[in-house]
């Protein structure tokens, strides 16, 4: 057996030993759906190393395994979230929710403390005698309760058994805890605290038939409401619960004037946003290339060599760098302007100038990248077809209008699109510079004057002040995936429409 | 007439080029100057400081509230291992791709490309459970290990880079695999021995920007990440100067240039590669 | 290909609804806590361990994030039996049903203060070991030995520092929590109190007269040059550590900073005026029992007999200096001024309110400090109009 099919071979047997493995672990921790998934990949995965014809599917497994579990997984799931209410109020699944208020119950406190011994016998089995404030005995075994006397034989056989010490008592704190005895009429006894039980009364009863829950004091009935369960009149029962809602969310999103308000401003915003960055960067990238591209031109080395450094510096620490330097107080640049035209500019505290300083710092950051790209497709043109221009008489400015113009869109208009993409989304540079402040006033939700949607979402699910809204979170990022989606989806539409220009000229 | 012509156009265009060297140079500079200077604050930050030392270097390297040396390190292995990995995982990728015709292969390509559209950061939530899960399975890629956030990453290595290997692998003329295969070799092997060193300039470009990537990411870092010793600069940085610049900057400071010193590195040692591999790649030939 | 798909997806969805619940192990405690706590925390577990062989794990989470993370993981079944947190939290954490009431065997131990910041409903959900208020800072160099007891000295003083270009007082800017004592000191409040002792999310009284009146006394400072206008945190830290402001409102987080800076400072209580005294808010932190932890007694002795001891308060003491809420640790670090002046700062605070209806408060309250201090509004407009916005996001989140 050759060499290759040998690896082969043993590369498929520890795969499917992992498989085996990871299906039990799944199995004992009863995640049935997920088990099943596995089988399937597992099938799948054999398949593809086994027969001939899936041959090329074997260079795809990998790449696709991790995009499959990291990227369509959590996809799915913001889906899912998207039409729930899960969020601040509604975390607990309903079940959960459930069996927290049932387990609730009233202590008697006037009842008082009932001071314990605990003992264990030849089987394992907790014996209790109870002594109530009153002074009256109990014992307690198999969650009854029987009065007794002093002197009782029953009390003595105790005397038999193991007595549990302080230490002995805390050990075993798990198991005395989910013990109860009833006392009687729906009151019971349980463990309080380490040294004594408390008289307990339980709250609430849940009738699963009717999906309702009976105040068992008060008598009010509270039925399953939207994540809560509400009282007629209107009080709801904490904790919450999630559950599906539907469509709300969106709803929510574009018809609450509340959320729509801000959502489209930062909306409005983005756009420009990613369009001035396209635009700055380009512009002043092109400028640089054609000065560059000039071959009289002396230093050029030099120039190219600084001229690039921005785009080698992390972006974040960029954006942490000029946000110093952009203070408002102390800051250099103020510094600079107090000395030269007598007064700084609230950089970061004023919406208009907040949103000049994102502008810069950007343009920083990517006229370089712009710069090497023109230069690349400056140098790809042919210099015949100037050549043949200069001898029709065209000036300068029609050359580059009718010529270098139209060639380099061709190459770098995909790239201006996918520019247009990235700062669409570019949250590191608004929220390290900005955080997406200054706050927009009288908003619902949180939403500052330098918030693009990616930095909007971001803090609505993990900063708002107000408790998070995981579900309307979702929403708000399935509405930016489509939209970045779509915009791909028509760059290579266009990509391709432009290839055959190129292929015609 | 001509040479003075010249001169005015010469001069002119020194000028621009020169402005825009001032704005590319003078934040670093600054912060160069600023990681020298021993007083730490924003206040009177001269461009020479007055009394040049190395304090806030050394703070760097000493201090246990915020080991910033320690996260420099953490960001640069996670970056280098990441990168390699996806250039291995997108090669092969793109190998299939670019070479082979299966079906599934124009909508699948496609398909990638637009999933990795989706912004990932947003659905932390579900990675953060995803992870915890997995970590329970497989302790060493749980929550708050490195191993484990290199695997989110990996999530994203198809998509873009894949396009672009593809576009590259697509200007290599098949006939070079085609005569090797004739002798005798695997689809594999043609992979590896021949596609593989042609493509060196597209294979420097991904790893080089998806190292970039990878050391600059915030919010999954922050998310799986829970110990202050094993976060990542972009992390910790970002929670060192929150608000504190006027009393941290000499150290921040510092900690920029150290901090951008890895990618300034690894960029001039992959420089030449930057050009054809962008255009050429982008540019299906 | 395209039903293998849907059929992919469909199990992809039922796999996501079910994900198991492993148990978060029965005879073992887990706790969260911050990197200034685990220390001491270690070190007390290993005691717990000696005594009745129970291990104890600590896991180490910023402290900004224990809140948010118990949300998600604890319902999974992988939460912490104990955090520490702030009171504050209690709002959101008690409605959505992830923290336990407490048993404290001895509340006479605690600073009640601290015990009212933990309590809701009636009951007790958390030990608290530390509280916290801001206070001023004052100069000595500047104000003298006993610094500033009133407002109207603090403006007289002023005008003679003015000429020397030094500020009265700097505060963070804008930030309700600091900016509170001038809305509180002339009877504005945030939540009332209902008849049966519980707040009232819709009696928001920071726009009434003394909040009104107080706001404007602000503005008054601001516009005589006494209080420097828009100081963030580290500007306001900077003016003062360079002696270019006589005193500084915040709290003891910042002690560690002006020591370092060498300032011969003294630290007391909120300055009065007109007689009455600014009252800011009281935070408290402590130890929360999750209510998915299978281990809730447990976790109840190991709090109250290992935790609240005297020993272990010095120490959480030590590893983090902020003024403590148990009684007898307290006798003996109140030795030192600087912890007097925090409790003394803090015998005037108010607990801050933990119902949830805080949480949509703070975005309005700092937009309207925000508008005055750039003059871009009155005080009693924006702070009328911060009030009805805030009525109207409670209501709407009810």
């Amino acid at each position: 057996m050759e060499v290759g099919k040998l690896i082969k071979i043993i590369f498929l047997g520890v795969l499917n030993v992992v498989f085996i493995w990871t299906a039990l672990f799944l199995y004992s921790s009863q995640a049935y759906w997920v088990l099943l998934l596995l089988l399937l990949g597992a099938a799948l995965v054999n398949f593809v190393f086994i027969s001939e014809k899936a041959y090329p599917y074997r260079y795809l497994l990998p790449a696709t395994f991790f995009m499959v579990l990291l990227v369509v997984y959590p996809i799915v799931y913001t889906v899912y979230i998207s039409l729930t209410n899960y969020g601040t109020g509604n975390i607990l699944s309903k079940e959960q929710a459930v069996a927290q208020l049932q387990e609730r119950s009233i202590l008697d406190t006037e009842a008082g403390n009932y001071a314990y011994q605990a003992y264990r016998d030849g089987q394992g089995q907790l014996h209790f005698v109870f002594t109530s404030p009153g002074g009256e005995l109990f014992l307690g075994y198999a969650g009854g309760l029987t009065p007794v006397q002093e002197g009782d034989p029953r009390l003595v056989e105790l005397e038999g058994f193991t007595e549990l010490t302080r230490a002995d008592l805390v050990r075993a704190t798990n198991e005395i805890s989910a013990l109860s005895f009833s006392l009687d009429e729906g009151r019971q006894l349980r463990m309080r605290n380490i040294n004594s039980f408390g008289v307990y009364r339980q709250q609430y009863e849940y009738y699963p038939e009717r999906d309702e829950l009976l105040d068992l004091e008060t008598g009010t009935t509270y039925r399953s409401v939207q994540g809560y369960f509400q009282a007629p009149d209107g009080t709801r029962l904490t904790p919450g619960f999630r559950e599906v809602i539907g469509f709300q969310n969106f709803r929510k999103l574009f018809t609450n004037p509340q959320v729509t308000g801000p959502f489209l401003r930062v909306f409005v915003w983005t756009i420009q946003w990613a369009l001035l960055s396209v635009g700055c960067t380009f512009a002043v990238g092109l400028f640089l290339a054609l000065l560059l591209n000039d071959p009289h031109l002396r230093f050029r080395r030099f120039y190219r060599s600084v001229l690039i450094l921005p785009y080698a510096v992390p972006a974040f620490i960029s954006a942490l760098i000029w946000r110093g330097l952009f203070h408002t107080e102390l800051g250099v640049i103020n510094q600079i302007l107090k000395a030269t035209i007598g007064s700084g500019v609230p950089w970061l505290q004023d919406p208009v100038w907040a949103k000049v300083a994102l502008v810069i710092l950007n343009l920083w950051l990517g006229f370089p990248y712009m710069m090497i790209v023109c230069l690349g497709a400056l140098q790809s043109i042919n210099s015949e077809m100037y050549e043949a221009a200069v001898v029709d008489g065209a000036s300068t400015w029609q050359q580059f209008y009718h010529i270098t113009l139209p060639l380099l869109m061709v190459s770098v208009a995909p790239l201006l699109i996918a520019s247009f993409s990235f700062n669409f989304n570019n949250f590191s540079v608004i929220y390290l510079l900005t955080r997406g402040r200054p706050p927009i006033v009288n908003a619902q939700t949180p939403a500052g004057h330098t918030d693009i949607l990616i930095s909007y979402t971001y803090r609505l699910a993990f900063e708002s002040g107000r408790g998070v809204d995981y579900g309307l979170a979702s929403a708000v990022t399935l509405v930016i995936f489509l939209i970045t989606g779509a915009i791909t989806f028509l760059n290579f539409r266009f990509t391709g429409a432009l290839e055959e220009v190129r292929k015609n000229v | 007439m001509y040479r003075k012509h010249s001169f005015f156009r010469a001069l002119w265009r020194h000028a621009v080029l020169l402005f825009f060297v001032v704005f590319a140079l003078f934040p670093i500079l600054w912060v160069i100057s600023a990681s020298f200077n021993p007083a730490n604050t924003l206040v009177g930050q001269r461009l020479i400081p007055s009394n040049p030392s190395l304090d806030n270097y050394r703070e760097i390297f000493t201090s246990e509230q915020y080991p910033i040396a320690l996260w420099i390190k953490n960001s640069v292995v996670i970056g280098l291992i990441t990168s390699t990995l996806v250039v291995i995982l997108t090669a092969f990728a793109a190998y299939a791709f670019s070479r082979f015709r299966f079906k599934g292969r124009r909508t699948g390509l496609f398909a990638s490309l637009l999933i990795q559209v989706f912004p990932q950061m947003l659905a932390a939530v579900s990675i953060y459970l995803l992870v915890l899960s997995i970590g329970r399975l497989v302790p060493a890629l749980g929550i708050n290990t490195h191993a484990g956030l290199i695997m989110v990453y990996l999530g994203g290595a198809m998509g873009v880079n894949a396009w672009l290997m593809k576009g590259y692998f697509d200007t290599i003329p098949s006939s070079l695999e085609e005569s090797a295969m004739i002798d005798g070799a695997s689809p594999f092997q043609a992979f590896y021995m021949i596609i593989l060193p042609l493509a060196r300039p597209i294979l420097a470009v991904i790893f080089l920007l998806q190292f970039i990537g990878t050391y600059s990411e915030l919010i999954l870092a922050s998310v799986l990440i829970s110990s202050s010793e094993k976060y990542t600069l972009a992390v910790g940085l970002q929670l060192f100067i929150h608000d504190q610049y006027a009393s941290r900057w000499g150290v921040f400071a510092a900690a920029s240039v150290l901090g951008a010193l890895p990618i300034v590195l690894l960029f001039m040692f992959l420089q030449k590669y930057l050009v054809t591999g962008l255009t050429t790649g982008a540019v299906k030939g | 290909m395209k039903r293998l798909a849907t059929i992919c997806l469909v199990l992809v969805l039922a796999a996501v609804l079910s994900l198991p619940a492993a148990a978060s192990v029965p005879g073992e405690l887990l706790i969260w806590t911050d990197g200034e706590r685990a220390p001491v925390l270690t070190e007390v577990a290993k005691s717990f361990v000696g005594e009745y062989g129970i291990t104890v794990r600590i896991q180490e989470l910023p402290f900004g994030d224990i809140r948010d993370n118990l949300a998600i993981v604890a319902p999974t079944g992988e939460g912490p039996d104990i955090i520490i947190g702030a009171h504050d939290w209690l709002g959101q954490l008690v409605t959505d049903g992830l923290i336990e009431p407490i048993d404290i065997e001895d509340p006479s131990l605690f600073l009640s203060s601290g015990l009212d910041a933990f309590t809701w409903g009636g009951q007790y959900y958390g030990i608290p070991y530390a509280i916290e208020s801001i206070g001023l800072f004052y100069n000595k160099d500047l104000v003298g030995e006993d610094g500033v007891k009133s407002f109207e000295e603090l403006i007289e003083i002023s005008e003679g520092l003015q000429a020397q270009g030094i500020y009265g007082l700097v505060l963070p800017q804008p930030d309700p929590y600091h900016t509170f004592p001038f809305f509180s000191i002339l009877g504005g409040y945030v939540f009332g109190m209902d008849d049966q002792g519980v707040l009232d999310p819709l009696d928001v009284g920071l726009a009434n007269e003394g909040g009104v009146a107080g706001f404007e006394f602000f503005q008054e400072l601001m516009d005589a040059g006494i209080i420097a206008r828009a100081t963030p945190y580290d500007t306001m830290m900077s003016l003062f550590k360079e002696g270019q402001a006589a005193t500084m409102m915040t709290g003891p987080w910042a002690f560690g900073d002006v020591r370092a800076a060498g300032v011969n400072y003294g630290f007391t209580q909120i300055p009065s005026y007109k007689g009455q005294y600014g009252k800011p808010f009281l935070g408290a932190q402590g130890f929360m029992v999750s209510s998915f932890s299978e281990n809730k007694m447990l976790a109840n002795i190991f709090l109250n007999e290992f935790v609240a001891t005297t020993e272990t308060m010095l120490a959480i003491y030590e590893g983090d200096p902020r003024p403590t809420a148990f009684l007898p640790a307290a006798e003996i670090i109140n030795e030192d001024p600087d912890m007097r002046g925090v409790m003394e700062a803090a015998s005037t605070a108010v607990p801050m309110p933990a119902i949830p209806a805080m949480n949509s408060v703070w975005t309005a309250w700092s937009d309207a400090i925000e508008l005055v201090i750039n003059q871009q509004s009155t005080p009693k407009a924006a702070i009328e109009n911060a009030v009805e916005l805030i009525v109207q996001t409670i209501k709407d989140s009810m």
